[in-house]
């Protein structure tokens, strides 16, 4: 069950964070994307042999921790998007699409030409359609 | 072979070096042994790895055997296939022989036998005991050396050496050192190869049934402990990572079920860095070994020889991934294990990884993002064995005590409870300790936010755990929920934080992520009586403590448990640690996060200036990213740490940080409840009054529009939008704001004020500002800068006209956008007068001012006017104002018509009538933005009376006497801060010039004298009665008044043309009295009608339509003719023919007596008669005189007397000019005749060009 995606732009500045838990526990989600942002900076600063290369733009899982997952995706306006799962077993190639779905939504969301650039994405399609993208997420690995 | 197992590890723990067989057989090695010693461990050994590839081994250790020792000896035959590695690697054969028989017979045969085994590695060691002076011997020993050479080396091999135990050469030793060392090399290769090839057999049956992982494993580390042993570690580690791949293989197929392990004592301490902790005998299961157990045991080989090659940073990273997997087998495994030995296992695990690792690393040469690496993987290890710490800390009742941070709970909330079989249980004689917890519960403090900020608190547990361990005691049925409830509700009551608010929304809320942990086995069987009533929170406290005493061995651990105290300083330390170690990555996110706890628990310890440091770290790293929900919430904990240090400005910054984030953060009340604190502490005696940022609380902006502009020097208003974020309204003391100049930066800039105190509403409001006046240029805003109560606060925060923009963290750009443009100086209005023609003298006349604003308002303005001397104001008549264009449209027919009729009236729409006042007048409203005309009336004085002048010699009067001033003065602007001042000049003149001719002399002495009236004015003049009175010695004709004929009247002069008179008079007899006039004068009766806009007109009347006629008079000076000359004057010609410059002339003049002097009574009595007065008269500019210029002359009283007068002159500039004349004055004029009669000109030339500055001209 993914729990939370967000978009944090270039200054690593949160551009839009939604959390799929209901209960009013946002603010650990806040946390965790927060901290996410320490591996995404290291990745892309010194860019090893053993990550994936920088052309690309999934950046993976960030986060191997016991309990959720953590997975970044890096456009190439270096704005960033993460998403938090506590699904332990997740096909990259799912993820892959997500990504590459939510990414095709966040173009049309900045596209608009009443969004600020650097602003926080308060577009209402956007959000819905985000839930959708997530809701199908959640329906393509259990089918 | 399992049964190898026990054998394996004592040979393997006895045996940590290579052996060298020495098969002494002449029983040499006592006296060698030394030297051989000295050479080990080997400097440097080149042996092949498992690819085949030379690897340099250094400080190759080894080890002498003599055959003879019994550890060769006593081996069991079978054995040595696996145990081969601790068989010698080398055998040396050490001989000597002396006699060449001897070696055929006796030693030859012996060394065969003994090198007959191939599968040794053997060579001869030759010991030459001949000194080296005994020439016999040595020839002896070398001979036997080389049928020994013969017999044992081979082409391919060299087998053999010679030792001369009295030669001193160091080949020997360098030669022995290599074979020895190719020996070891040969019998390495051959015993990989060997092993290779059993295990390569083996791996082949893995997956029939005979497999036994016990004698893969034999095998696999078998060669694993010969690399070791060889110091090539690289290819033991990894023989080990196989060796774990392949026993994850094997235990990870579900064919057998097997063993775990960890059920022992001691076992929940990490033995993951300790390969010796347990015999693997003890842990053998099966053909296989127990995985709790045998996977610790393979890290921590693995570990020990990353230890030896020097990779720490390896180790931790290796170590971290073990742990987070082990860790979740041990959760697979969880309800078979001991209650929360995972999380204890995972605690000493992390902590055993990080002090050797620690210890290991030297932080030597390494490379930066290596070193960054290690300590970011320390900050993994520690922060996660902080999560399980807390974790087992919130079982046995810490909860209460511990930050319910965001970082904590994304730690622990998505951490499921432990699952043991069945949830411990308290002894019903553990009431004291149940009451204590009980305590504990409802003494503690919930954690009461600053500022009475209501947030729900995050989670840090799953579920609830009173649920979820009375769920996992099995007895109770869903139906007990209610009762459970109740229950809850009176213990939680008063502790409000614990159980009742995570309770409700994590139970109902994950249903889907925590149903999986509500799936493990329930034992039914373990139902103790205790078990009829669902356990309080406090029982399932105690009975976790407990439980957890029981599955704890370590001693450490246990303490850090025990008391509250101890809790805090293990979960500070852990923290700390974490903290430290992703400062030092590059994860300063996490750090900082750490740092938060860090400052939590400094807080709860009344350490409020640690904490209050760190809370500040956290904020600022939240803040400068744009994190407002984070930063949201750990601000209210800085404030609350700086209120209680008595920090003021940073307790006050706080505040306006807290205001200015975004409003759906905080709601209104607790707004309110911020800003009554700025305004508390504004209002209240502050020691040091402190400068406030409100920045991103308070933004202004211009107006929209273009901006305001002046004229320099004008003061105005400025209107700015100021935007309050502050949730209620806001009373300032005062408010100002600088102006910053485009143009010029480094000017200092001056605040202007809002002139009263404003209260700034919630959102927008306009402060209007005085403005003084500024110097030109364009301005922008600047700082806005006010005071609330003692508190000085200043915003640099522009806004694009919306409200605060919270989140625009990164962009505070400064707009161009100028808001006020100062013009630089210009006339800004102009006064002409409306006429360039003249007006009548000593009437009164319309003054016209052309006043033409230019692009500036004159509202307001005042006009002082100060006529000039000779002049006035009539102040009986009102001033009148018109629109100067509706003056311009009609100014066609008015010159067409001047001549015709007075036109002169206020006929334009615009035109109004104003009061002269104290020389002031204030211009009307409608008149402030258009040219207007400015009509007053003035007198100009002139007591002088006209003078005619005689047509023959006319006489130019001087412009200047007709000329008058007015000084104007025009105070303008908004403010009266604009004047302007300029002086005009008004020509005003006689209606007529007039001049005098005598046309005709007729015979009968009738004179016609002609009056030429020249009008100078651009006005129709009516003439409507002329006359003379005639001065002494001239009359009339036919004894009139000498009044033309009165039809002829009027006559109209059109302006600036001449018309004349004919006057009939004739010669009188004198009176010589003296109230006869001397001079005659013209009377002249007339009317004006011109239009003041072009100059001369009627005269203003006080009483309009009545027209009046004026009175004209002007002298005239008739001259008698010259009829009875007693003198003659003549002017003598020049003796040269012309006169230069520069060049002496004497000009002459005779006079002669006409007649006898008859006695004259007016000149007698102070002329002397025969004494002639003369006087030169002469233009100094024009002539210079040499000799006197007046003087008395001797003439004789005698008809015909002559006398020359001579004076010498040098004219001065050449043309025409006039001579000087010879004057007589005690000689009336009528008396003297004058030759030439008038004046004349002389011609005088350039003077003579000097040759010397001349250039002769071309001939």
């Amino acid at each position: 069950m993914i729990v939370c995606v967000a978009v944090v732009g270039q200054q690593n500045n949160p551009l839009y964070l939604q959390s799929f838990t209901e209960a009013g526990d946002e603010l650990k989600l806040h946390h965790i994307v927060h901290c996410s942002l320490d591996v995404i900076d290291e990745r892309v600063n010194n860019p090893k042999k053993s990550w994936p290369t920088l052309n690309e733009t999934f950046l993976g899982l960030l986060y191997p921790s016991e309990n959720y997952k953590v997975y970044g995706y890096l456009t190439n306006t270096k704005v960033k998007f993460i998403l938090v799962t506590i699904d332990m077993e997740v096909k990259d190639a799912d993820m892959r699409n997500f990504f590459r779905r939510f990414h095709a939504a966040f173009v049309d969301a900045v596209s608009n030409p009443f969004h600020v650039p650097g602003k926080k994405i308060t577009s209402r399609s956007f959000a819905s359609r985000v839930s959708a993208i997530v809701k199908s997420f959640g329906s393509g690995t259990t089918a | 072979m399992a049964n190898y197992l026990s054998p394996f590890q004592t040979i393997k723990s006895a045996c940590d070096r290579l052996v060298i067989a020495v098969e002494d057989v002449s029983d040499l090695w006592p006296s060698v042994k030394e030297g051989f010693e000295q050479r080990l461990p080997f400097q440097k050994a080149c042996l092949n790895n498992k690819t085949r590839n030379p690897v340099f081994v250094e400080q190759l250790p080894a080890e002498f055997i003599l055959t003879t020792d019994p550890r060769l000896r006593s081996r069991f035959p079978q054995e040595q296939s696996v145990f081969w590695f601790r068989e010698p690697y080398a055998t040396v054969v050490l001989v000597t022989c002396e006699d060449l028989e001897e070696f055929k017979t006796i030693l030859k045969p012996r060394l065969k036998l003994i090198v007959q085994n191939d599968e040794k590695e053997w060579f001869i060691v030759f010991v030459s005991k001949a000194h080296p002076s005994n020439d016999q011997a040595t020839k002896m020993a070398k001979k036997v050396y080389a049928k020994l050479e013969v017999d044992f080396s081979s082409k391919k091999r060299e087998r053999c050496c010679k030792l001369d135990l009295h030669g001193t050469e160091s080949i020997f030793w360098e030669d022995l050192e290599s074979k020895m060392v190719e020996s070891i090399r040969n019998t390495l290769d051959r015993r990989v190869q060997f092993y290779e090839e059993e295990i390569r057999k083996l791996s082949e049956q893995r997956f029939l049934p005979v497999w036994n992982f016990c004698n893969f494993f034999i095998l696999k580390e078998s060669l694993a402990f010969m690399f070791e042993m060889a110091h090539l570690h690289e290819d033991s580690l990894r023989e080990y990572d196989e060796l774990e791949l392949c026993y994850l293989e094997t235990v990870n197929t579900p064919v057998r079920q097997r063993e775990f392990g960890g059920l022992d004592h001691g076992d929940d301490q990490a033995a993951l860095l300790n390969p010796v902790f347990k015999p693997l005998t003890q842990i053998i299961q099966d053909d296989s070994f127990r995985e709790f157990e045998f996977r610790q045991y393979l890290f921590a080989c693995q570990s020990k020889l990353l230890f030896k090659l020097s990779r720490p940073v390896e180790v931790a990273a290796r170590g971290y991934a073990f742990i987070i997997s082990f860790s979740k087998t041990l959760a697979l495994h969880e309800n078979a294990l001991p209650f929360c030995l995972r999380e204890a296992w995972v605690i000493t695990a992390c902590l055993a990884v990080i002090n050797s690792t620690s210890s290991h690393y030297d932080g030597g040469v390494v490379a930066p993002d290596v070193e960054k690496e290690f300590y970011r993987l320390q900050g993994d290890l520690y922060s996660l064995c902080r999560i399980k710490f807390m974790r087992l800390a919130y079982l046995i009742g810490y909860g209460v005590e511990m930050e319910r941070s965001p970082a904590n709970s994304a730690s622990l909330s998505m951490l499921p409870w432990p699952r043991p079989a069945v949830w411990p249980v308290s002894s019903p004689d553990a009431s004291s300790e149940v009451f204590a917890k009980e305590k504990i519960i409802l003494q503690a403090n919930p954690g009461a936010k600053h500022f009475d900020i209501q947030r729900k608190p995050l989670p840090l547990e799953p579920s609830s755990l009173l649920r979820e361990a009375n769920r996992r005691r099995a007895s109770l049925s869903i139906g007990n929920v209610s009762e459970l409830l109740d229950s809850r509700h009176s213990v939680t009551d008063g502790s409000g934080a614990d159980g009742v608010s995570k309770f409700s929304p994590s139970s109902k809320t994950n249903p889907s992520s925590m149903s999986r942990n509500f799936s493990g086995p329930v034992n039914f069987e373990s139902s103790s009586p205790s078990l009829d009533r669902p356990m309080r929170l406090s029982e399932i406290h105690v009975a976790a403590e407990h439980a957890l005493k029981r599955t704890i061995s370590d001693l450490d651990l246990l303490k850090s448990l025990s008391t509250l105290q101890d809790f805090e300083q293990k979960y500070m330390e852990l923290t700390k640690g974490a903290a430290d170690k992703y400062h030092n990555s590059c994860w300063k996110r996490h750090g900082v996060a750490l740092d938060r706890e860090i400052a939590a628990l400094c807080f709860k310890h009344g350490n409020f200036d640690l904490a209050a440091k760190s809370y500040e770290k956290v904020c600022a790293l939240y803040a400068g990213e744009g994190w407002q929900d984070l930063l949201a919430e750990v601000l209210p904990n800085l404030a609350e740490c700086q209120k209680i240090l008595n920090d003021q400005a940073g307790y006050l910054s706080s505040c306006v940080r807290l205001l200015s984030l975004d409003n759906v953060l905080f709601s209104t009340k607790e707004r309110r409840a911020f800003q009554s604190e700025v305004v508390r502490l504004a209002h209240s005696e502050m020691k040091h009054p402190v400068p406030l940022n409100v920045s991103s609380l308070i933004t202004f902006a211009g107006n929209p529009g273009p901006p305001l502009e002046l004229s320099d020097g004008d003061p105005g208003t400025l209107s700015v939008t100021v935007w309050s974020g502050f949730p209620d309204d806001i009373a300032l003391e005062s408010l100002s704001m600088t102006l910053v100049a485009t143009n010029n930066v480094d000017e200092g800039v001056e605040a202007i004020k809002c002139s009263d105190a404003p209260v700034l509403k919630p959102g927008r409001n306009t402060v209007t500002l005085a403005l003084p006046p500024q110097k030109p240029g364009s301005y922008v805003l600047g700082v806005l800068t006010g005071q609330i109560g003692h508190l000085r606060f200043r915003s640099h925060g522009f806004s694009k006209g919306g409200p605060p923009d919270s989140d625009d963290f990164m962009s505070f750009e400064k707009p161009t956008k100028p808001v006020l443009k100062v013009f630089k100086p210009r006339p800004l209005v102009d006064i002409v007068a409306a006429i360039s023609s003249a007006l009548l003298m000593n009437e009164p006349q319309w003054v016209g001012l052309i006043v033409k604003p230019m692009n500036y308002s004159l509202r307001g303005a005042i006009l002082h006017i100060d006529p000039g001397p000779e002049l006035m104001i009539e102040e009986s008549q009102m001033i009148e104002i018109e629109d100067y264009m509706s003056v311009m449209e009609r100014m066609p027919q008015i010159t067409e018509s001047i001549a015709l009729e007075n036109v002169s009236s206020i006929s334009t729409e615009k035109s109004e009538q104003l009061l002269l006042g104290n020389g002031k007048i204030a211009l009307p409203d409608w008149a402030s933005d258009i040219t207007t005309v400015l009509w007053f009336p003035v007198r100009a004085i002139d007591d002088r009376m006209a003078r005619g002048t005689s047509a023959v010699y006319p006489q130019r009067q001087s412009v200047v006497d007709g000329m008058r001033t007015i000084a104007l003065k025009l105070v303008f602007g908004a403010f009266h801060n604009q004047i302007f001042e300029r002086t005009i000049a008004v020509h005003f003149t006689n209606p007529l010039h007039v001049s005098t001719r005598v046309v005709d002399k007729c015979n009968d002495g009738n004179l016609l004298l002609q009056v030429i009236m020249h009008s100078q004015v651009k006005a129709s003049i009516h003439i409507y009665d002329a006359w003379i009175d005639l001065q002494d010695g001239f009359v009339h004709i036919g004894k009139g008044d000498g009044r033309p004929i009165s039809s002829f009247f009027p006559v109209v002069i059109s302006p600036s043309s001449r018309a004349a008179i004919l006057f009939s008079i004739r010669l009188g007899s004198m009176t010589n009295e003296d109230e006869v006039p001397t001079e005659s004068i013209l009377n002249m009766r007339y009317g004006v009608s011109g239009d003041r806009n072009v100059g001369a007109h009627t005269p203003v009347s006080a009483n309009p339509g009545v027209e009046r006629e004026l009175l004209f008079k002007s002298t005239l000076i008739l001259q008698r003719p010259v009829l009875d000359p007693c003198l003659a004057v003549g002017f003598l010609p020049f003796s040269s023919d012309c006169l230069k410059v520069g060049q002496l002339v004497s000009m002459q003049w005779r006079v002669e007596r006409l007649k006898d002097l008859v006695e004259s009574p007016r000149s007698t009595l102070n002329v002397l008669q025969d004494e002639l007065l003369y006087e030169i008269n002469v233009n100094p500019d024009n002539w210079m005189i040499a000799g006197r210029k007046r003087g008395h002359v001797f003439l004789s009283t005698m008809q015909g007397s002559r006398v020359v007068i001579t004076v010498t002159c040098v004219p001065l500039i050449s043309g025409y000019v006039r001579p000087p004349q010879l004057g007589l004055p005690d000689v009336d004029d009528a008396n003297i005749s004058y030759n030439p009669a008038g004046p004349h000109l002389v011609c005088v030339l350039p003077p003579t060009l000097s040759s010397s500055f001349c250039v002769p001209a071309a001939a």
